[in-house]
């Protein structure tokens, strides 16, 4: 078995009209033993920056932390948040360090540019080959199935609102396919002016 | 084969490991404590291969002590479960890396009491209870169904026996004795041996 | 035995490990050819949809390839995988069809039909037909019903299912929309079967543009007391 299957888990980006929005599981096991319910995979990067890191979830701690470490050096050297394809190729520059001895995680980037607020998705392997989007991204255990959600639910300039709803509703209905993914869901719907994180109560088992 | 068992409760945490030092088929020792104090307010339980339990628990735990002398206060629950799993990361992409799993019990003066579950590949996880070994197999259920937010000992002791009144019935490998303590706002607390209660039909 | 004895004694065997090294030769009796294939059951008919391309790895052997196969006037069945496989099977299911008939004097109904496919499958328990199977027809009440089967021939009965490459990609989209999960105050209503017809087209058109193995174009065989009529339904050709 995959060692990117062994902790399970599921994220997706999707771009809508002036926002982005990002969505993850909350499982965290060791194969089939379900831990913990509340396990984090997607972290804040900046105030209209997320990235969310499915995989082995000792790296997906482990990538964080470097990440955070970089990106708060970038920001004080330029005093200025970083933009999101700047951002990504910092994520890519650090996985791609580990060519021959990876990083076992395939992130997942959604973000508004800081100055123009210019929705961003994108998402990459697990060395760091970067893919740029202009619908949505998948990645993590199922991502057969949340390509198959994400393809038939997603269409050009959904409001907030609506966003959240297919996201939502791609993320649950794919991961409810997949052993080793769901038990929950969280989802961060990013606009010019505000964020709004909720949680998705889903089926258990 | 080792079971390590952890429940978070309204102030404190209980930390419960088996007392066997076990090699191949053989149990050499059961009086064997798995249990090391970090600080006045840290206990961690550690299981795995023997050499690296021994070597990292006594690392982690002397770093520890070394952080409060230099700095005059010590760390939080947080920050030490923290500062274990750095370490246990930056070894696991070494030449040989630590195979031991781990459960951090702590009580912060801020944060109150606080369980961190930390395996052999450094992934760490803040939780309401914790099992690691063949006994989750059996008792982590027990805990979905009957785990309270903000038990009393009494009741956290009740829930531990129920555990391993589990294991003992459907584990083939005796556990025997487990060892008991609890970390609170007063510091760490022996409370002694536990068995699981003798199964109703060997009476 | 002396030392410089055994090491004379080794290097002496050392050319026989050539002679005595087993050397397995590896034939794969197996290929997969793609293809999708979908069913679902109404209140009085069955919808079976099968994407018509046939391809190997990297290349396409033909654009229009249905795989379902009529198997009577109120049964149809849906079988891709290995294509070697897919053709026995056919052959094999419809001469003992055509036995059925000759015995007892009448079309074998469609429930009859699948315990047969089971127990067919199950014959080659330890060298498997590589197939993936789905018998969609209408069952004794004139309902709908469709039947999935893994390749060694358990089976289930369902309301809908999708099978083959994309299967991964459908299921859960038809999870949502037809089987109403993850929706708060749905109530299980008979689906029409215009509704159905879109939903195919568009899981199909999904699908398409994600897996190598699905496209061309989709076969959409409805099935209701009237008999079988057949749809097609472009799909991307690339």
């Amino acid at each position: 078995m995959s060692i990117l299957a062994y902790n399970g888990a599921a994220i997706m980006a999707m771009k809508g009209k002036n926002c982005v929005a990002i969505a993850a599981d909350r499982r965290f096991g060791v194969q089939a033993q379900t831990i913990s319910t509340e396990f984090e995979k997607i972290f804040e990067m900046g105030p209209q920056l997320f990235v969310g890191l499915p995989g082995l979830a000792t790296d997906v701690q482990t990538v964080f932390q470097r990440l955070k470490f970089r990106l708060n050096i970038y920001e004080l050297r330029e005093n200025r948040r970083i933009k999101p394809k700047t951002f990504m190729s910092m994520v890519s520059n650090l996985l791609y360090e580990r060519r021959f001895g990876p990083y076992f995680v395939e992130p997942v980037i959604a973000g508004l540019d800081p100055v123009t607020s210019e929705p961003y998705v994108a998402s990459m392997d697990l060395i760091g080959c970067p893919m740029e989007t202009n619908d949505f991204v998948v990645s993590g255990t199922c991502s057969e199935q949340m390509y198959g959600m994400c393809e038939s639910l997603w269409e050009p300039n959904l409001e907030p609102d609506d966003l959240f709803e297919t996201i939502s509703q791609a993320l649950m209905n794919a991961f409810d396919r997949d052993a080793v993914s769901g038990w929950g869901a969280v989802v961060y719907i990013i606009e010019k002016d505000k964020v709004t994180k909720r949680f998705l109560k889903t089926r258990q088992d | 084969m080792e079971c390590l068992i952890g429940i978070q409760g309204k102030d404190f945490v209980l930390l419960a490991t088996d007392t066997i030092s076990a090699r191949s088929v053989v149990a050499m020792k059961n009086d064997h404590d798995k249990m090391y104090k970090l600080s006045d307010n840290l206990l961690m339980a550690v299981c795995g291969e023997s050499g690296d339990t021994i070597q990292f628990s006594e690392y982690i735990a002397k770093n520890v002590q070394l952080y409060k002398m230099r700095n005059g206060y010590e760390l939080s629950p947080h920050a030490a479960a923290n500062f274990t799993r750095r370490n246990m990361a930056e070894s696991l992409r070494s030449q040989r890396s630590q195979m031991v799993n781990l459960l951090i019990a702590g009580h912060d003066k801020v944060d109150g009491p606080s369980l961190y579950y930390l395996d052999y590949l450094a992934s760490l996880n803040k939780l309401p209870f914790a099992i690691h070994g063949y006994g989750s197999l059996f008792a982590l259920s027990i805990m979905d169904k009957y785990y309270l937010k903000d038990l009393d000992f009494d009741a956290a002791k009740d829930l531990l026996i129920k555990c391993l009144n589990e294991i003992q019935k459907r584990f083939i490998v005796n556990l025997g004795r487990f060892r008991l303590r609890v970390v609170d706002k007063d510091g760490i607390h022996d409370k002694g041996m536990v068995h699981a209660e003798p199964d109703e039909s060997t009476k | 035995m002396a030392f410089s004895d055994m090491m004379s004694y080794n290097s002496m065997k050392q050319p026989l490990q050539d002679y005595q090294a087993p050397n397995q030769l590896h034939f794969n009796p197996y290929d997969f050819n793609g293809g999708t294939i979908l069913a679902i059951a109404g209140e009085d008919y069955a919808l079976i949809a099968t994407d018509t391309r046939l391809s190997q790895g990297f290349s396409i052997h033909s654009h229009d390839n249905p795989k379902t196969y009529p198997l009577s006037s109120k049964t149809v069945l849906g079988c891709c995988g290995f294509h070697g496989d897919v053709l026995t099977l056919t052959k094999v299911i419809s001469a003992r069809l055509q036995i059925f008939e000759k015995d007892h004097n009448k079309q074998m109904p469609t429930s009859s039909v699948a315990a047969m496919l089971s127990t067919i499958l199950y014959y080659r328990r330890f060298f498997p037909y590589y197939t993936h199977n789905l018998v969609a027809g209408l069952d004794d009440d004139g309902k709908g019903c469709v039947y999935s089967f893994d390749p060694v021939g358990s089976y289930e009965r369902e309301v809908f299912r999708a099978k083959g490459s994309a299967s991964s990609m459908l299921q859960p989209l038809l999870d949502n929309q037809i089987g109403g999960k993850n929706q708060q105050g749905y109530v299980a209503q008979p689906l029409p079967l215009e509704r159905c017809v879109t939903l195919v087209k568009d899981v199909f058109t999904s699908a398409a543009e994600r897996d190598i193995y699905t496209g061309d174009s989709v076969q959409i065989s409805i099935i209701t007391k009237d008999g079988i009529k057949n749809e097609r339904f472009p799909l991307r050709r690339d």
